[in-house]
């Protein structure tokens, strides 16, 4: 069990830095929804078509406000799990990153094959949502050895 | 007596001083968790601020100049004397583009010979697959004296061309319904004489620094682009009173 921890908290640490940069990614697309965006086209972003289609905003939501709570709680959690040394929260947080996928791929496919646009900013946090997410199945899988550590100790 | 007293004492004593430990480990767990949280909001908060400042003000900086006069090459609508000069760097084939195609036209229309457009392309061949083609058709067209006629038909159907791979077809049946000689049309279209004055236009926004379109440049300096034709209209005026008080 001890082996493990160390890892745990490396673990965490990196879905600590990565979580913040897609907060930042998602913060700053959330701030232009409600600026409105600059009215032009350019080569770095062309997000024109994308932000202002219609699948940006979810039941008057806008995405990219639902994905800036999401990077943050799954922050808020690793800090949580950094300072406690609690496991269940960051396993809450491994767990949260299913969504995360599972909302990425949405998005990823609707820019490719229905707006057929691409938003670097959105690619982006797609991104990270994946790096996410593959840390998460690291962090269950933790988890789930050290489970079968403690059942077989008790067992002995 | 007295020796069970002070070990009474004593043990009183022990267990005060431990429940003082506790109380002072909690109260320093309490004080850390504390700052850690206020720097979490302070973060957080900063992040939200910051990119609030950052979204908000896209092109703050050193305002950026035209560095290529109005030529005889550049297509010209309006009073070639009027002293206010607005430099428009386009793409056909970008939506703002075509949201602002209307004002731009408005503006034409209300400042009469007061104002002087000029159109410049800007293709954004990396994003827009059609962008060349269909400013190599405006300047064909240009070649038979429309080309403000094929641009206005072009900004007006772009959704009808824009994601299309025969594009070429379909910017002939315009040359065709404005009249133009179809052969002449698409010889000039495939000509290396316009695809040179293409690209020299979007060599001379690269000059200027411009990144996306559209840009427009009002008496040689860049404007941050109006967000309504109100706006538009207020900005020209300005600079209409300051060249006439020099």
């Amino acid at each position: 069990m001890t082996n493990s921890k160390p890892l745990l908290i490396k673990l965490a640490i990196a879905f600590l830095i990565i979580s913040f940069i897609g907060f930042l990614d998602a913060t700053y697309l959330t701030v232009q929804h409600y600026r409105g965006l600059p009215p032009e086209c350019s080569i770095i972003e062309g997000c024109e078509e994308v932000v202002a289609s219609k699948y940006a905003v979810m039941f008057g939501v806008p995405v990219a406000l639902l994905g800036g709570i999401y990077y943050l709680t799954i922050f808020i959690l690793s800090i949580i799990y950094l300072d406690s040394k609690k496991e269940n929260i960051i396993k809450l947080a491994a767990l949260l990153t299913f969504a995360g996928l599972i909302a990425s791929i949405w998005f990823i496919y609707l820019q490719l094959f229905v707006i057929k646009a691409i938003c670097v900013y959105c690619m982006f946090s797609a991104a990270t949502s994946i790096t996410l997410f593959i840390l998460g199945l690291h962090i269950l899988k933790l988890n789930k050895n050290q489970e079968n550590v403690t059942i077989k100790t008790n067992n002995d | 007596m007295e020796e069970q007293v002070t070990k009474q004492e004593k043990r009183e004593l022990r267990r005060e001083e431990r429940e003082k430990e506790g109380r002072s480990q909690k109260t320093k767990i309490f004080i850390r968790r504390l700052a850690m949280w206020s720097f979490v909001v302070f973060i957080v908060g900063g992040t939200i601020f910051g990119m609030v400042q950052l979204a908000g003000n896209p092109s703050s900086g050193q305002p950026a100049l035209l560095l290529d006069a109005v030529s005889a090459t550049d297509w010209l609508k309006g009073e070639k004397e009027a002293k206010t000069i607005l430099v428009e760097y386009s793409d056909f084939q970008c939506p703002a583009c075509a949201n602002y195609y209307p004002v731009v036209k408005q503006l034409a229309q209300d400042f009469g010979d007061k104002l002087q457009i000029v159109y410049r392309h800007f293709p954004l061949r990396q994003i827009h697959k059609n962008a060349d083609a269909s400013a190599y058709a405006a300047e064909a067209a240009g070649k038979q004296g429309k080309f403000w006629e094929m641009h206005d038909m072009i900004f007006e159907n772009q959704s009808e061309w824009a994601n299309k791979y025969s594009v070429e077809e379909i910017f002939a049946q315009y040359a065709v319904s404005l009249g133009l000689n179809l052969e002449k049309f698409k010889s000039d279209f495939n000509s290396k004489e316009v695809k040179d004055k293409v690209e020299n236009d979007y060599l001379s926004g690269i000059r200027s620094n411009v990144n996306a379109t559209p840009t427009f440049f009002l008496n040689g300096k860049k404007i941050l682009n109006p967000r309504s034709y109100d706006e538009f209209k207020t900005i020209i005026n300005q600079a209409g009173d300051s060249v006439s008080n020099n």
